[in-house]
């Protein structure tokens, strides 16, 4: 007789699309923050270029 | 010796075609392979963790570990620092398949065993690879020089990947629980041609989830490299 154990496959998928999923998010995220702080880094000084010449 | 400094390929698409793909493919072998593949009279719906438990350790052990490995290898001959980061971030990707296969395995062997876990051989070196893998990943955060950094991780990375053959023949040496290969072996695999297809598909679907990760971790040590260089240069 076939054993009925669909919940342990059920299980087993979810696993390992939580796990994919979490990396995927985890990835995407590190590569943002990365993203901005380099842009940061290459963006020019701020506070002063707002304010017209000699103020 | 490249640096990060040099002009990079970092004009980042809005979305990452390749990922998508990935994600679609995966998708479609979970309908197959839960709603369309037949059940395996003697061992039930479980059998089926052997399409995602199975394409996993393949991918795992004999593409990521065996780049790794490679990678490290040439870094070492080469000193090229794109090297060292395919090797990072295959063994980063590795490390998540592997930790699907400790996890999807278990849930296998309590149906087919009746129990969760044994320390055998082939369980037990899988186990010690991920550990070794996760200081792989420890010792890179840890050492700031980078030229050092690579050094190091390169050596362990070849040592951690000396145990993948071990892992392989570890049911061949030992008297294990885990099954023998039922695919990967000199004679025709020995399971029905409808389930052969879906494990081919997850295979394909997983190898391709692989490739866009590996490329958007490679993208990510290659931008953490221009930060900090432009961060060295800055200050």
């Amino acid at each position: 007789m076939t054993p009925d154990n669909a919940g342990f496959a059920t299980a087993a998928y979810t696993l390992a699309a939580l796990v994919y999923g979490a990396y995927i998010v985890s990835l995407k995220v590190r590569e943002r923050r990365l993203r901005e702080r380099l842009a940061r880094l290459e963006s020019p000084a701020r506070p002063a270029s707002n304010r017209p010449a000699g103020a | 010796m490249t640096t990060a400094s040099e002009p990079l390929p970092l004009a980042r698409p809005r979305r990452d075609p390749l990922l998508g793909v990935a994600i679609v493919a995966v998708a479609l072998v979970y309908v197959r392979a839960l709603a369309f593949t037949p059940i395996e009279a003697r061992q039930g719906p479980a059998q089926k963790i052997l399409y995602i438990h199975a394409s996993a350790a393949f991918i795992a052990l004999y593409v990521a570990f065996a780049l790794m490995a490679v990678c490290s290898i040439l870094y070492l001959w080469l000193k090229d620092e794109k090297l060292d980061r395919v090797a990072e971030s295959a063994a980063e990707v590795g490390l998540t398949f592997t930790t699907v296969v400790l996890l999807t395995g278990p849930l296998w062997g309590k149906t087919i065993w009746g129990a969760w876990w044994t320390w055998d051989a082939r369980l037990t070196s899988t186990l010690f690879l991920w550990f070794l893998i996760v200081a792989y990943s420890l010792l890179r955060g840890a050492v700031e020089e980078r030229g050092r950094r690579a050094r190091y991780s390169a050596v362990l990375g070849i040592l951690a990947a000396l145990l993948v053959p071990f892992i392989h023949l570890s049911v061949y040496l030992f008297r294990t629980l885990h099954p023998m290969p039922i695919l990967l072996k000199p004679s025709a695999p020995s399971m029905p041609a409808e389930m052969q297809v879906t494990f081919f598909s997850a295979f394909s679907a997983f190898l391709l989830l692989f490739a866009a990760l590996l490329r958007a971790r490679y993208r990510i040590a290659t931008l953490r490299d221009l930060v900090a260089s432009r961060e060295e240069h800055a200050g």
